[in-house]
């Protein structure tokens, strides 16, 4: 039983799997929390830093779905509410080994007005005490006190002009990253939403990649709250662990990260104030991404966000969506597969090596429970106890739930199907230590893994897929089972780097890539015949169609993106205007450089006014029908001068957009307007007087 | 004083100006509720129906900023809490007339799957039950049980296919959730586009409004909100012992007032996976006039104003300075902060009207006239009305921007168009509004008397009660004359508030005092017995400011609830 294993197994090797199931990260995920924005945990990373690999970088996010322009108060995080971000290193131990917990402060410095900054002064100005605590929390030091969080990236007048703050926005971050007195590196403020993933598809009964339209990025142009710490590796890894890593996959070197929020039990509301009391309750949490958003039904979401990992041990109602997840529902010809068209490239080994069925309610792997084939793999109760194959009916209890609980051993069968001879059972290439059987829900990373550089041809946000991949094709790394590095080793789920596709990779685990990986082949399989069949090849062919970050990240700490700005393309569609109000339309002006361009079904009718012009013009434009537009502006050579217009999906309506000449030579020069329909293209001429 | 002596003024008709002040509505406008998204109301409208004439539309929108594809939970009204639409139709009583009631509760029809819709079944599928009370709150009775929320516009095959609901379309959905009450009220509660429409980024940069650099863009353009929407017969909402038919389109007994609320309990224990709520009840947001709390009331009072009441303002002693010297009004006024906001400068405040009058921040606007014949008989004389419009030095705007926000406007000297004044302000000119309702607090005021402007009417303009104010003052037949007469767009903002209006622009303009233009309080370039028009360069810039967004990205449907469907969450850019 579950409550033996952490007596039984700590020195003894369990489990494996490399992937798990769900997604669209932690946005809004469970229903108390989503009304509870303050407090909700976005997303957690964990990786080795690419700029300094004696260190690992923590990110935790916080506040989803944050506008650009969402003045005039905009964002930050809460008074009362504890963040944390929890590290387990050793198994062995009841609970976290070391905590890290921000606590925030408001103050308005000029209370007279309702802008957020005005003449140097902040309203809601945020300041953070860091605590770090190292024996579990019963004590915290305070490693960073009362530092300034930096405001939302308002817009230049705010941030960058002598009537705000009188700094660019990329100062302000650096000045707030800073040192712990403890060593950590940190950065506490608002960033770009590092995630991505086509929400508005997705959870429109998983409509991803979209059948009809395009796959769009539900998270672009959003922000988060977002606390970053770099912390050594030498004061995150267990404390026994040798100095020196014995190799890339020592079981030493793996640590568990989680983030929670928590609120104090009682709040109190009275006219225009408020007050907190009683103990802390946690009311959101995150370690695996995608885990309450896809995997555990709406009716346990609240409960999910309300236990710890460490209490999951003994928790019995929240192992049958790993054991069967819902999404796998939808990649099985024989249960709701054809209901869900997107995902008809994924479909689960039902029939694997001719006889092993991972479809909801199958028995997976059990038939092999006792038997001698499984003897001194991690499947052996003998060795590991029933976790793996704890019944029938429960096939994925040896891919999915082992991942989110306890992470996946160098260890038989978890390892490459390279050199195993068509026995998945039999030792291959190694590729995965990321094992810390504490049976909870955490963000395992193995730190002895060396970094895949950020700009290595190699580099791949299919993470430990691609080494997987890697691991079973490419003659360097599959024509032996030694354990040697091989690129995106580092990536999830061992740990989670930014770059990382974690929907997908997700996607592609409940569809048995995992299972394939070691040997598990797809029911197309023939013996004696390449396992690279059309359906493997299916599922890693499957994409979301929203593989990267809207905005590059950097390529030093904190790494996230700067944060969108209130005044520019993220802040709101071009608005559209009311025609019979406009002067130089009502003035007769339109048909003189009235021109229609016609891209297939959709329209566009445009000109320009004044033209010619001196300084600046106005070029204005009709969309009939909703379409993307972008608007450029070329010199006769055909050299691009300025983007003016770069829209997704804009409404059919009447816009106008500005183009400033000042400083050009007298010359014609070119606008070309582009739509998503059809290559069309409209020139018109402004003529600089 | 006034405020001490409310009941006094009960019958009298007090006064004036007919603009308001400030920016973006109330999306997350004040720092607690920002973080009580469930609980926000964001803005409320109040207009007679202009396919149902005997009736008034009611609408009042919660939840800021619903992102249309913001799964899996999408968004919802809240469970224990109190979202009401408050009328007042009698300042001689105290508190609500007629109050409106809705709570709702939220239901799993299949908790074993993450979608929110699946195989015809609904997740966090909300209901809700609508009360009425017509005794001040004493006394509730329930006038719709069960009433229907529509689920959110996820996309196609949550709504139409046979995997999802099997809609025939969203409209479908939005159209079956309207009810009768039992009452006579016609009632949609549910998620629809956010029918506001206003360049956040711009104006919260500061006051970049229009942009100087780039287009403008509607910040609240492809977002969603969640709407109470009740079209009430007039004849309810009428004043007791009203006469049955106008005596004329501002006759004063048809003027209700209107505000929304959310409250919520007092006292909140949350324990692992649930979460309790005991206790009194206790107001978190409220909203009357559109941005009173967004760009008036300044950070340091946000919350404060927000527990509140309307009926309580009347004994408040803290939030009048912020309507008799208002911050955006330092912004247009060169002797102030004028050059710090370029975008504003077509806006200047009046500093030397009729060669004497200064309107600019702590000077004192008509309080030299105090006590003196001029005023005699307007509603700035002391002897009938009070102190209230001209209480002391320094207050420039307690004669129009003050009172609009807390008494409405009555049809008296000088608060009637330029029109037949013959040069005077204070002498009778033409009436064009009364919406006055003495009760000391911000609502949204709505004569009812006033007939609707079609919405196909070439002279329909989002401009509301200003294009009708420039209509009586410079169009033939209306300036040719002072009869009171129906003059197109008597029935737009500040008169009630109709979804088309431009709030945003109309109420910058009235900051920088075109309210006391219309009444002939020129600007400065206008120079008495020189200057032949009193349509000057200076107000011909107020009247052609224009804030770069007009109108919402979406058009508003021609029946009730009026409101345009929400957008779909496979439909929006980002």
């Amino acid at each position: 039983m579950k409550f033996y294993l952490k007596n039984i197994l700590p020195a003894a090797l369990l489990v494996l799997a490399l992937v798990q199931s769900a997604l669209a990260s932690s946005h809004r995920e469970a229903p108390l929390i989503a009304d509870d924005p303050l407090a909700d945990n976005v997303d957690v990373y964990a990786f080795r830093s690419p700029d300094r690999p004696n260190t690992v970088t923590l990110i935790a996010t916080y506040v989803p779905f944050q506008l650009p322009q969402g003045g005039p108060n905009y964002y930050g995080f809460g008074e009362n509410v504890r963040y944390e971000i929890h590290v387990d290193n050793d198994a062995s131990k009841v609970g976290d080994e070391i905590i890290y917990r921000v606590e925030f402060k408001t103050v308005n410095e000029d209370p007279t007005t309702f802008f957020n900054i005005r003449l140097g002064k902040r309203n809601l100005k945020m300041t953070y005490t860091l605590y770090r605590s190292d024996n579990g929390g019963h004590s915290f030091v305070a490693i960073v006190s009362n530092r300034v969080v930096p405001p939302a990236n308002i817009g230049k007048r705010s941030i960058e002009s002598g009537l705000g703050l009188g700094k660019t926005y990329q100062q302000l971050v650096n000045e707030a990253t800073i040192y712990a007195a403890t060593g950590e590196r940190v950065y506490v403020g608002p960033s770009d939403d590092p995630f991505f993933v086509d929400l508005g598809g997705i959870f429109d009964l998983g409509d991803s990649p979209r059948q009809n339209g395009q796959s769009r990025d539900g998270v672009a142009c959003k922000n988060v709250s977002t606390i970053a710490i770099q912390v050594p590796i030498a004061f995150l890894r267990k404390k026994s662990a040798p100095k020196i890593a014995a190799n890339i996959l020592d079981p030493n070197y793996v640590i568990g990260v989680w983030a929670s929020a928590s609120r104090k039990a009682v709040r109190t509301l009275t006219p225009g104030g408020q007050s907190f009391s009683g103990d802390w309750v946690q009311v959101s949490r995150l370690g695996m991404p995608l885990t309450n958003e896809a995997v555990i039904p709406v009716g346990q979401k609240d409960y999910w966000n309300s236990l710890t990992p460490y209490q999951e041990l003994a928790d019995q109602t929240l192992d049958q969506y790993f054991y069967n997840p819902e999404l796998a529902l939808y990649m099985d010809d024989s249960l709701f597969g054809g209901a869900v068209p997107a995902f008809s490239k994924l479909r689960i080994q039902r029939k694997s090596l001719g006889s092993f069925d991972f479809g909801n309610g199958k028995d997976g792997l059990f038939a092999l429970k006792g038997t001698a084939a499984v003897a001194g793999t991690a499947l052996d109760d003998a060795v590991f106890g029933t976790l793996l194959l704890p019944g029938a009916g429960k096939p994925r209890s040896v891919d999915l739930w082992p991942i989110f609980h306890t992470g996946v051993p160098n260890v038989r069968p978890y390892q490459l199907a390279t050199g195993k001879n068509g026995n998945p059972l039999a030792a291959g290439k190694p590729f995965i230590n990321n094992f810390l059987p504490n049976g909870g829900d955490m963000l395992r990373l193995n730190m002895a893994v060396p970094p895949t550089p950020r700009n290595s041809a190699n580099f791949s946000s299919e993470g430990l897929l691609a080494a997987a991949v890697l691991g079973l094709t490419n003659p360097t790394y599959a024509s032996s089972s030694a354990l040697q590095f091989i690129p995106n080793m580092d990536g999830f789920p061992n740990g989670r780097r930014l770059e990382d596709d974690v929907t997908r990779i997700e996607l592609q685990a409940v569809g048995g890539v995992v299972l394939a990986a070691i040997g598990l082949w797809y029911d197309d399989y023939v013996p004696g015949g390449s396992p690279v069949t059309p359906r493997l090849q299916n599922v890693l062919m499957y994409t979301t169609q929203v593989e990267a970050n809207d905005l590059g990240f950097k390529t030093a700490f904190p790494y996230v993106a700067l944060p969108h700005a209130g005044d520019g393309a993220c802040g709101g569609p071009i608005a559209a205007q009311f025609t019979s109000q406009d002067p130089w339309l009502s003035g007769g002006i339109v048909g003189a450089n009235t021109k229609l361009v016609a891209t297939g079904q959709q329209q566009i009718l445009a000109n320009n006014y004044p033209n010619p012009f001196t300084d600046a013009t106005t070029l204005r434009y009709r969309v009939e029908v909703e379409t993307d537009v972008q608007i450029s502006v070329f010199d006769q050579s055909g050299k691009l001068l300025q983007t003016l217009v770069s829209e997704p999906l804009q409404a059919a309506g009447d816009y106008s957009v500005r183009f400033e000449g000042t400083g050009l030579p007298v010359g014609v020069y070119f606008a070309k307007i582009v739509t998503n329909k059809g290559k069309d293209v409209q020139v018109l001429k402004l003529a600089k007087q | 004083m006034f405020k001490n002596s409310h009941a006094r003024l009960i019958g009298m008709l007090l006064f004036a100006g007919w603009a308001a002040s400030a920016l973006a509505s109330s999306h997350r406008e004040a720092p607690l509720i920002a973080n009580d998204p469930t609980a926000d109301n964001t803005d409320v409208y109040a207009f007679r129906s202009p396919d149902n004439p005997n009736t008034i539309t009611l609408i009042a929108c919660y939840i800021p900023f619903e992102l249309p594809h913001g799964g899996p939970n999408y968004y919802t009204f809240g469970e224990n809490i109190r979202y009401e639409i408050h009328v007042d139709n009698n300042a001689a009583t105290p508190g609500d007339d007629v109050t409106y009631r809705f709570t709702f509760t939220r239901v799993n029809e299949d908790p074993t799957t993450f979608f929110n819709i699946r195989l015809g079944q609904e997740n966090l599928k909300t209901t809700y039950k609508l009360e009425r009370s017509m005794d001040g709150g004493t006394t509730f009775q329930t006038i719709v049980t069960n009433g229907v929320v529509p689920p959110n516009n996820i996309g196609p095959r949550s709504i139409e296919s046979g995997v999802g609901l099997g809609a025939a379309d969203y409209a479908s959905l939005m159209t079956g959730a309207i009810t009768n009450a039992s009452s006579g009220e016609k009632v949609f509660c549910g998620p629809v586009d956010d029918p506001f429409y206003v360049d956040l980024g711009g104006v919260f940069d500061l006051g970049n409004l229009p942009r100087q650099n780039g287009p403008p863009r509607d910040g609240l353009g492809q977002r969603n909100v969640h709407a109470l929407v009740i079209q009430v017969p007039i004849a309810t909402l009428l004043k007791t012992g009203a006469p049955a038919t106008p005596a004329n389109i501002l006759d004063p007994n048809y003027v209700i007032g209107v505000w929304a609320s959310a409250s919520r309990k007092a006292t909140r224990t949350i324990a692992p996976n649930s979460q309790n709520d005991g206790g009194d009840w206790v107001q978190v947001s409220r909203l009357g006039m559109p941005l009173t709390n967004e760009v008036v009331i300044p950070i340091g009072y946000k919350d404060y104003w927000n527990g509140l009441t309307p009926y309580q303002e009347i004994t408040d002693v803290v939030l009048d300075p912020f309507f008799y010297n208002p911050e955006l009004s330092l912004y247009m006024d060169n002797r102030f902060f004028g050059g710090a906001i370029p975008a504003f400068s077509p806006l200047r405040v009046q500093t030397k009207s009729l060669g004497a009058f200064d309107f600019g921040y702590g000077k004192d606007g008509l309080f030299s006239l105090k006590g003196s014949a001029a005023v005699s008989g307007t509603a700035l004389d002391d002897a009938i009305f009070g102190t209230l419009l001209l209480p002391g030095a320094g207050k420039a705007r307690s004669v129009d921007l003050w009172p609009i926000f807390h008494t409405g406007v009555p049809n008296l000297a000088p608060y009637q168009l330029a029109t037949g004044k013959n040069g005077n302000p204070l002498a009778p000119g033409k009436p064009f509004v009364n919406n006055f309702l003495p009760n000391g607090g911000d609502m949204l005021r709505l004569n009812m008397a006033v007939p609707i402007t079609s919405r196909t009417d070439a002279a329909f303009s989002s401009e509301g009660l200003v294009a009708a104010a420039v209509a009586g003052l410079t169009q033939a037949p209306f300036n040719t004359n002072t009869n009171i007469e129906f003059i197109p767009n008597m029935d737009g903002f500040p008169n009630g508030r109709r979804l088309e209006d431009d709030v945003t622009l109309i109420e910058l303009q009235a900051v920088s005092g075109v309210a006391l233009a219309a009444i002939g309080l020129w600007y400065d370039d206008y120079i008495p017995g020189q200057t032949t028009s009193p349509v000057t360069p200076r107000l011909l810039n107020v009247l052609g400011y224009r804030t770069g967004v007009n109108k919402n990205d979406k058009a508003f449907q021609a029946t009730f609830p009026y409101l345009a469907i929400p957008w779909r969450g496979t439909d929006v850019a980002n």
